[in-house]
């Protein structure tokens, strides 16, 4: 028996078919998902693309693959299971033997040995993973094709065993003696090796691979994830060189993610931000705060997720399951029943255990494959996890202890944080010289939401009140302007509330908003804002602005007008990034719409 | 090649200098072959363009001084 309870899975249950057709017998791994059929549907969907049928990669060389990282990461069911599977294959006990004790001495093709070593390294030290790693498998002869396979074998193999570390299943056969751990290796922890490594880590160029164009009216999970996402993410757009193992990708991770029968989205998603935290992946932190925010969470709560879920506000329960995850996903050797009897203690189900289990893996499936193939960032991460970036490092060398975690270490450098501290003391002269700085700011916010100058001049004093009534709350987890603009916000939406028409500026469907068409066609001249004088054009732009329904009114005047960077107006605005680029798009679409009969080329007064 | 629909569907990305490179290519040569969608583009930069010179909504900072002396007197009050 498993950690978990679980029930006869039924004859005829797809899953096992493919498992028992590929591999002659159904791995207990899979007995040990019994009471989630849907996760085993998932893996059996990603397992028959990447593993169970040959590829640019031969099964024996994915075997191998699954086996040098399982012995590596000293698992002893997937040790086995993947031995057996070799051996079935045509290994003969001592190629195994070989692979277990040292690969380099195994007698492997140069691609084959430049194979493994680069699959070590992304599964103990992805963030440290660089161009330069990629080049010796190309000199070696490998194609794309094969290196992006390798990269999605890797992932598997670090799926699967994690969750044979948070299942702990009986064994498939019988257990392989493994070597003695070597001082140094094998690593217990994902980490990046120095700070230099991280902050490579965030600037270095790729991805690795080429990435062609596939079109959501052509392959329909790209259209599927617009609907779900409301974008399409960069993670999944870099991996178009394998459509089929793409496609079975996004299968596995609906059906894992979507359904709300045991843990909520909002849990899951808590789950993939912190394991992803502690795994220093700074791609899939900024993506899940993203998302979490598209479910309601604010950034400020998104962010204390990513640095340290113990500071949060999520319930005692929550942070459990988030120590539970964290361990499982980070600190996989210290992992124990005792774990999931904890769990259980608190009330949650063997299905809601059973499924942090499989989302933890799922994350360090997803984490190893931006590491892998070095997919850019959709947005920024939380400034504030960057931050503390190497301080987490620190803290993840040493193995967790119970419930440690790590604290917060450095607030986020802010301009204003000494007048603040000022403010906060009481000192009314700091207060008034931090309002000065930012009086525009505040102006272009209540005049983006208000859309008349008499009332944003008397928001402004409403504000201004309202903040310093409150500045002993600003803890300095945001930006003080950023707080300053919330303030802000929420004072034009309470005067806004008090009007008849009121527009909402919550985060809402992207369908509607994408639906939009442009109708203008006629070309611009080329320098347009030449025919007009500069107050004649500030006079049309603000009309044209004044004229923006509020939502997109609100963006467009901190993209365009303020420029804020995306991330930053996503951020002040408490909305996910996509939202933030939709409603721009759009608004910027209906000023263009506005400003069109002026400048086209046949506009009067145009003098070319 | 692309459709306008596909463009479209890639436009914010581009407006903003995101999209990758394969990405990048596509559009382009979408746009070098499509009146409407080069039009929509090259208006929608120009739009952007004199939208964030425009210096719209900046009022001189004496036109905040009488708010902000409110608020701080009335602060001052509330203190003394």
């Amino acid at each position: 028996m498993s950690f978990l309870r679980e029930v006869q899975l039924e004859k005829e249950f797809g899953p096992s078919i493919v498992f028992r057709e590929a591999l002659g017998f159904l791995p207990n791994l899979i007995r040990a998902q019994s009471l989630l059929p849907r996760v085993i549907e998932a893996q059996a969907k990603l397992e028959d693309a990447v593993r169970l049928r040959a590829g640019d990669l031969s099964r024996a060389q994915k075997e191998r693959i699954l086996l040098t990282i399982a012995a590596d990461r000293r698992d002893t069911y997937c040790v086995a299971m993947h031995s057996g599977v070799l051996s079935s294959l045509g290994a003969t006990p001592g190629q195994i033997d070989d692979l277990l004790n040292e690969y380099r001495g195994a007698d492997l093709s140069a691609p084959d040995l430049a194979t493994l070593q680069f699959c070590l390294k992304l599964s103990r030290n992805a963030p440290a993973v660089q161009w330069e790693d990629i080049e010796p498998l190309r000199v070696s002869g490998l194609t794309d094709r094969a290196i992006f396979e390798t990269v999605v074998v890797t992932a598997l193999a670090i799926y699967v065993c994690t969750l044979s570390a948070g299942l702990r299943p009986e064994l498939d056969f019988q257990a392989r003696e493994l070597p003695s751990p070597r001082a140094g290796s094998p690593a217990k922890t994902p980490r990046a090796s120095s700070s230099a490594d991280i902050h490579r880590g965030w600037e270095r160029k790729g991805p690795y691979l080429p990435a062609p164009y596939l079109s959501p009216h052509t392959f329909e999970p790209f259209a599927i994830l617009q609907r779900t996402h409301g974008f399409m993410p960069k993670f999944f757009r870099s991996q178009t060189l394998r459509p089929d193992l793409l496609k079975a990708e996004l299968e596995a991770v609906n059906s894992i993610l979507f359904p709300e029968d045991a843990l909520s989205r909002v849990q899951k998603e808590c789950i993939l931000l912190a394991v992803s935290a502690t795994n220093l992946n700074s791609y899939c932190v900024a993506v899940h705060c993203n998302l979490l925010r598209g479910l309601g969470v604010s950034p400020e709560e998104g962010d204390q997720i990513a640095v340290d879920h113990h500071e949060s506000a999520l319930s005692n329960a929550d942070k459990a399951l988030l120590d539970f995850a964290v361990k499982l996903g980070a600190h996989f050797s210290d992992f124990s029943n005792e774990d999931v009897i904890g769990l259980r203690a608190l009330g949650f189900t063997e299905e809601q255990i059973l499924e942090c289990v499989v989302v933890t893996a799922l994350n360090n499936f997803a984490n190893t494959l931006q590491m892998g193939l070095g997919i850019e960032p959709d947005f920024a991460p939380p400034p504030v996890f960057e931050e503390n970036k190497v301080h987490l490092s620190g803290a993840a060398l040493t193995p967790m202890q119970g419930a440690g975690a790590v604290h917060l270490v450095d607030k986020p450098q802010d301009v204003d944080a000494e007048l603040v501290a000022q403010a906060q003391g009481g000192k009314l002269e700091a207060f008034e010289e931090l309002v000065r700085r930012h009086t525009q700011l505040i102006y272009r916010t209540l005049m983006a939401i208000l859309g008349n100058a008499i009332d944003a001049q008397d928001a402004m004093q409403d504000t201004l009140l309202s903040s310093f009534k409150h500045i002993s709350g600003f803890q300095g987890r945001a930006k003080f302007s950023t707080w300053l603009v919330s303030i802000a916000r929420n004072t034009a939406l309470q005067r806004l509330r008090s009007r008849k028409n009121v527009e909402s500026l919550d985060q809402s469907e992207y369908e509607e908003d994408r639906d939009f068409r442009p109708r203008q066609v006629r070309a611009w001249q080329d320098n347009p804002e030449q025919c007009f004088s500069k107050s004649e054009i500030r006079q049309l732009v603000e009309t044209g602005i004044l004229a923006l329904p509020p939502k997109f009114r609100v963006v467009v005047m901190l993209r365009d007008i303020e420029q804020l960077s995306t991330d930053e107006v996503a951020r002040q605005l408490g909305l996910s990034v996509p939202a933030v680029k939709t409603r721009l798009l759009r608004g910027r679409l209906m000023l263009r719409e506005w400003l069109s009969p002026h400048f086209t080329t046949s506009t009067k007064g145009a003098t070319q | 090649m692309i459709t306008c629909d596909e463009f479209f569907a890639e436009f914010a990305d581009y407006l903003e200098n995101q999209a990758s490179p394969e990405v990048r290519q596509e559009l382009e040569l979408h746009l070098s072959q499509c009146r409407a969608c080069y039009v929509l583009y090259d208006s929608s930069q120009k739009t952007i363009k004199i939208v964030s010179e425009s210096n719209s909504f900046e009022l001189p900072q004496k036109v905040f001084d009488p708010i902000i002396d409110r608020v701080m007197s009335k602060l001052r009050t509330e203190r003394s």
